[in-house]
């Protein structure tokens, strides 16, 4: 244990504190809005915290607006992306990591140029494609093309982490009789827990806030998801900052919480059991 | 052992391969294709009339210099303020769950969303901030953030770096808790300073995954497209527009499928040359 | 190490499972032995419209049986992208509607279907004689027309009678300086000792909305944006000078409208008007219940009125306001055209554009709807705009005309920032508005 002074933890607490207020002050105007009333919430000057609580803004949105439904197709979307895509993408992170073979480096930097189109141009084709084996407006359609945005960046972040993993480790694994992927499921995986958590959580809030894909790929309200039916609210007739500040708490509750699992369960309990086994 | 290695390695990344070949390889020949007017547009004919046209368009080239300067500022403050907070967080503090999660917060606005949210904050009249400076008796007028050319783009970027740098912040962590508590302690007996430890442990045990989290930060920061669209919409004039905007402008607003396909592969090409020394830095390394 | 293989297996065995489950999702393609369309239009996202198009709809199904239409609402800024999207990848709504702004690129880039040939059918020219000459224009194009007009509006100024009387304002301005006056009587401190927090008008200035109202300010003072064949642009004449510079000054020197004014939409010029923080804005049938909308306190079917653009002093113009129309189409890829058509022909016909007007207050495009329907007759507001149509006219209707309008619109943001002089920026404005014309 290395012993500090008083001087350096009243700094980091006191910096913990500055970047607290920097990150929340946004998320308490939208707190504070989402209780206002409509015409509170227009008002000019503004008001700081509001005269009238009301939660209006919320049973609108839950009641009125179908946003159970969005709330659920986007769990589902944002899942199965998350894990797919980093599932899939630690079996190449692992395979770039480890070896050598022919085309490797043509192979990474053309999964990194894949990033550099901008979705404007490929919604269309993606359309075209996913119309075609019959997979538009559904659900499974939106996962996979949202996995082919996650895995490049998927497993760029991974293969770095598993970097740091020394090579010995695995041959050490290697001559106790464990097989490569047994090596790579039990060995190096769970060595970089904190980098998979990352990776995971990123690849869920990518698949989360995407719009353009979701908007073009579905087609029926029902299966929406949470961020379409946010900017939908947006209309050309009526904006109501209240209805969507309260949405728009809703959907940025989601990643938050779900970080806080991963990071007592999938850390906690791969740690302990590693240590175990 | 090394030929199977070989094989092996190409069936680690065989599910990755076919995925993202089998679903973007059609997309990004298309995306290329339409720049060159040969493909969904009315009269099919090659022509590089559209990169022509380009370069003589004033707003084209402004945007340009407008995402160059956007993505310069906005990756270097991410990565400034990501490390300070990756390396606050990494201490033994209480409590390190509930700052984790604050700390990650920005990161989990949906960029469109947050594009609305700022928008709201800036306003003029509702708006927070001019809330603050008028009940505060800083001011009597409020200012017109989103509508003067100079501060729109610096709220814009402002609000990017707020949205963006928990995920720099969030690479470094996770790089940070990977270094061996035992160079730490080797530093302690040698009687290194915090300074010192920062620069010569710390420090070169991050380098990659900082020139990691850099890339990927710069092509995010280039394609993003949710933020600028909700928040100012380019504007005012063309004062905040980056070429993402543009991109979509021309392509679902002006429907100049050649045009907007040509500034997207300009745009890529662009991202191309940026990401090259940082490839390099990382290939070096390869074994 | 077996607890986080078990870990693994189970992740594994959970998205399987999921995998079933989205896949489960896709076969609800139902057996139809009906036929099924699909409609799209923006404002079946919003409340009253929405009903009102969805009673429609099951009226529609009432009288033909065996034909079921599913409603697909989208949202008004999404709209384009998501039909462009589709209809380039051959599929889409087989009807949906459309204002007049992406029509012609629609019909340049053949996204929608030429319903000439049912037209025929109905009658032709005789069919076609009910609707005003100048709403078939924007969906004509070599003589072949591609969609049936449903309603148009002229635009006009909205105001509160209330502010007016109690700015002692007698009558409504009929010219520009006028105008201006009217403007600076409205714009004051309604607690007194603080600050300024009514004003006399909010344009509308950002994008969305822009082209309806700004248009009209333009023309009011005799200009335009090209010229009458619209093959360049009219900037650079002394009307529109005169209006441009006129605009500028109303904002910057005179201060007659709120800050923040580069980003006003029209929600946001609703709600000026809507709280009282504005006493005018240019608008036309809808904004009343709009308005209404967001400040029932408001009282808006009582206090709002509607007046002329106003004119420059002197003149007598032919065209000095703004037309706005809705008008439903067909999709090539449409698998049923013979029942879209029935959709597109019960949509448009005279029982449901008067329901159109009871519903929503709009006007129709069928001469017979707005010479006779009495609600129409009697309804302040519609004689106000119903008069106006004919000194009204469309935004030009070429596919660069967007392009061509977010230049200028650009150029203005820029004059009001006081990045460039009016004149400099007007003069940039035509410019690129000539090059953008010239490229095609």
């Amino acid at each position: 244990m290395l012993k500090r002074q008083k001087t350096f933890w009243i700094f980091i607490y006191l910096a913990l504190v500055v970047m607290g207020l920097f990150n929340l002050l946004p998320f308490y105007w939208m707190l504070s809005s989402s209780f206002k009333t409509e015409g509170e919430v227009s008002s000019y000057p503004a008001t700081l915290f509001p005269q009238v609580w009301t939660l209006g803004a919320y049973s609108k949105i839950w009641f009125q607006e179908k946003f159970v439904y969005y709330f659920i197709n986007s769990l589902i979307v944002s899942m199965t992306t998350a894990t797919f895509s980093s599932l899939v993408g630690a079996f190449a992170a692992y395979g770039f990591s480890r070896f050598r073979f022919k085309g490797k480096t043509l192979t990474m930097t053309l999964f990194l140029a894949s990033q550099m189109i901008p979705g404007v141009l490929l919604v269309g084709p993606y359309f075209k494609m996913l119309s075609l084996v019959g997979l538009y407006n559904t659900l499974l359609g939106l996962i996979l093309s949202q996995i082919t945005i996650t895995l490049p960046f998927s497993i760029w972040m991974l293969k770095g982490y598993m970097d740091t993993v020394p090579v010995e480790i695995d041959q050490a694994a290697m001559v106790d009789g464990a097989s490569r992927t047994r090596t790579f499921l039990m060995v190096v995986l769970p060595g970089i827990l904190p980098g998979l958590v990352a990776t995971i959580i990123f690849a869920f809030l990518l698949s989360w806030g995407d719009l353009l894909w979701a908007l073009c790929l579905i087609n029926a309200k029902a299966k929406q998801t949470l961020t379409l039916g946010i900017t939908q609210l947006v209309g050309e007739f009526r904006t109501e900052w209240s209805t969507i500040m309260a949405a728009t708490m809703i959907a940025t509750m989601v990643p938050a919480v779900l970080y806080l699992l991963l990071q007592n369960f999938l850390i906690k309990g791969f740690t302990e059991s590693a240590v175990k086994g | 052992m090394k030929i199977h290695d070989r094989y092996k390695g190409y069936i680690f990344i065989l599910p990755a391969f076919l995925l993202l070949v089998g679903i973007l390889g059609f997309p990004a020949l298309a995306a290329i294709l339409q720049s060159f007017n040969l493909m969904w547009v009315s009269k099919p004919s090659f022509t590089v009339s559209s990169y022509v046209n380009l370069m003589k368009d004033k707003e084209f080239l402004g945007t340009l210099l407008n995402t160059m300067i956007f993505v310069s500022v906005t990756v270097s403050f991410h990565l400034l303020i990501g490390m300070g907070v990756a390396l606050l967080l990494n201490q033994e503090i209480k409590r390190r769950h509930l700052f984790r999660v604050i700390a990650i917060l920005p990161w989990t606005m949906p960029d469109v969303i947050g594009g609305l949210i700022w928008k709201f904050i800036f306003d003029t009249l509702p708006g927070f901030v001019n809330a603050v400076l008028i009940r505060g008796k800083f001011l009597t007028e409020p200012i017109d953030f989103l509508g003067t050319p100079l501060l729109s783009f610096l709220c814009f970027i402002f609000a990017e770096v707020w949205r963006g740098y928990p995920f720099v912040m969030l690479i470094l962590l996770a790089g940070l808790q990977a270094i061996p508590r035992q160079q730490y302690e080797a530093g302690a007996i040698d009687g290194a300073s915090t300074i010192q430890n920062f620069f010569y442990i710390t420090l070169p045990n991050l380098k990659y995954m900082v020139v990691i989290a850099v890339i990927l930060d710069t092509i995010w920061e280039c394609r993003l497209f949710g933020m600028v669209y909700s928040m100012t919409g380019g504007g005012p004039g063309y004062s905040s527009q980056v070429l993402s905007l543009l991109t979509y402008k021309h392509y679902f607003q002006f429907f100049n499928t050649p045009y907007a396909a040509s500034i997207a592969v300009v745009l890529a090409v662009f991202m191309l040359i940026i990401s090259i020394p940082y490839l390099r830095m990382t290939m070096r390394r390869e074994i | 190490m077996k607890g986080g293989l078990k870990m693994v297996k189970r992740i594994y065995w959970v998205c399987l499972i999921l995998m079933v489950l989205c896949l489960s999702l896709m076969g609800t393609v139902g057996r139809a032995q009906e036929v099924k369309i699909s409609y799209s239009d923006w404002q079946l996202a919003q409340d009253i419209w929405g009903r009102s198009l969805r009673e429609a709809i099951a009226e529609f199904e009432r009288l033909n049986p065996g034909i079921k239409v599913e409603p697909e609402p989208v949202a008004l800024a999404q709209r384009d992208v998501k039909f462009t999207t589709a209809i380039r990848a051959g599929s889409g709504p087989d009807v949906f509607a459309l204002d007049v702004n992406p029509v012609k690129q629609y019909i340049k880039e053949g996204w929608v279907k030429d319903l000439t040939p049912f037209i025929e059918k109905e009658g032709g020219q005789q069919w076609l004689s009910d609707f005003y000459p100048r709403t078939l224009m924007p969906v004509t194009e070599d003589n072949k027309v591609f969609g049936v007009p449903k309603n148009t509006v002229a635009m006009v100024m909205v105001y509160n009678s209330q502010l007016f009387k109690e700015a002692g304002i007698k009558s409504t301005p009929k010219n520009w300086k006028e105008f201006r006056d009217v403007c600076k009587k409205l714009t004051k401190a309604t607690k007194p000792g603080g600050p300024v927090d009514q004003w006399g008008v909010a344009f509308v200035l950002a994008k969305a909305c822009f082209d309806l109202r700004f248009s009209v300010v333009l023309r009011g003072f005799g200009g335009d944006f090209l010229t009458p064949d619209w093959k360049q642009s009219a900037l650079n004449t002394p009307e529109a000078k005169e209006a441009f510079n006129y605009v500028v000054d109303l904002i910057l020197k005179d201060k007659v409208m709120p800050p923040g004014v580069a980003q006003v939409d029209c929600n946001e010029a609703r709600r000026h008007l809507a709280f009282k923080r504005t006493a005018m804005k240019i608008g036309t049938m809808w904004s009343i219940t709009e308005v209404s909308g967001f400040n029932p306190d408001l009282r808006g079917w009582e206090v709002l009125e509607m007046f002329p653009i106003p004119q420059k002093e002197g003149t007598k113009s032919k065209i000095h306001s703004t037309l706005y129309q809705k008008s439903i189409f067909m999709n090539p890829n449409t698998k049923h055209p013979e029942a879209a058509w029935k959709l597109i022909k019960f949509l448009t016909d005279k029982k449901q554009m008067e329901k159109w007007f009871v519903d929503n207050n709009m006007l129709s495009c069928r001469k017979s709807v707005n010479d006779t329907y009495g609600p129409i007759l009697q309804s302040k507001y519609a004689s106000v705009v119903k008069k106006e149509i004919e000194y009204a006219d469309f935004l030009p209707l070429i596919p660069q005309w967007p392009e061509c309008l977010e230049a200028f619109r650009v150029n203005l943001q820029a004059a009001i920032a006081k990045q460039k002089t009016p004149d400099q920026a007007l003069k940039d404005a035509h410019e690129q508005i000539n090059a953008i014309l010239a490229r095609k």
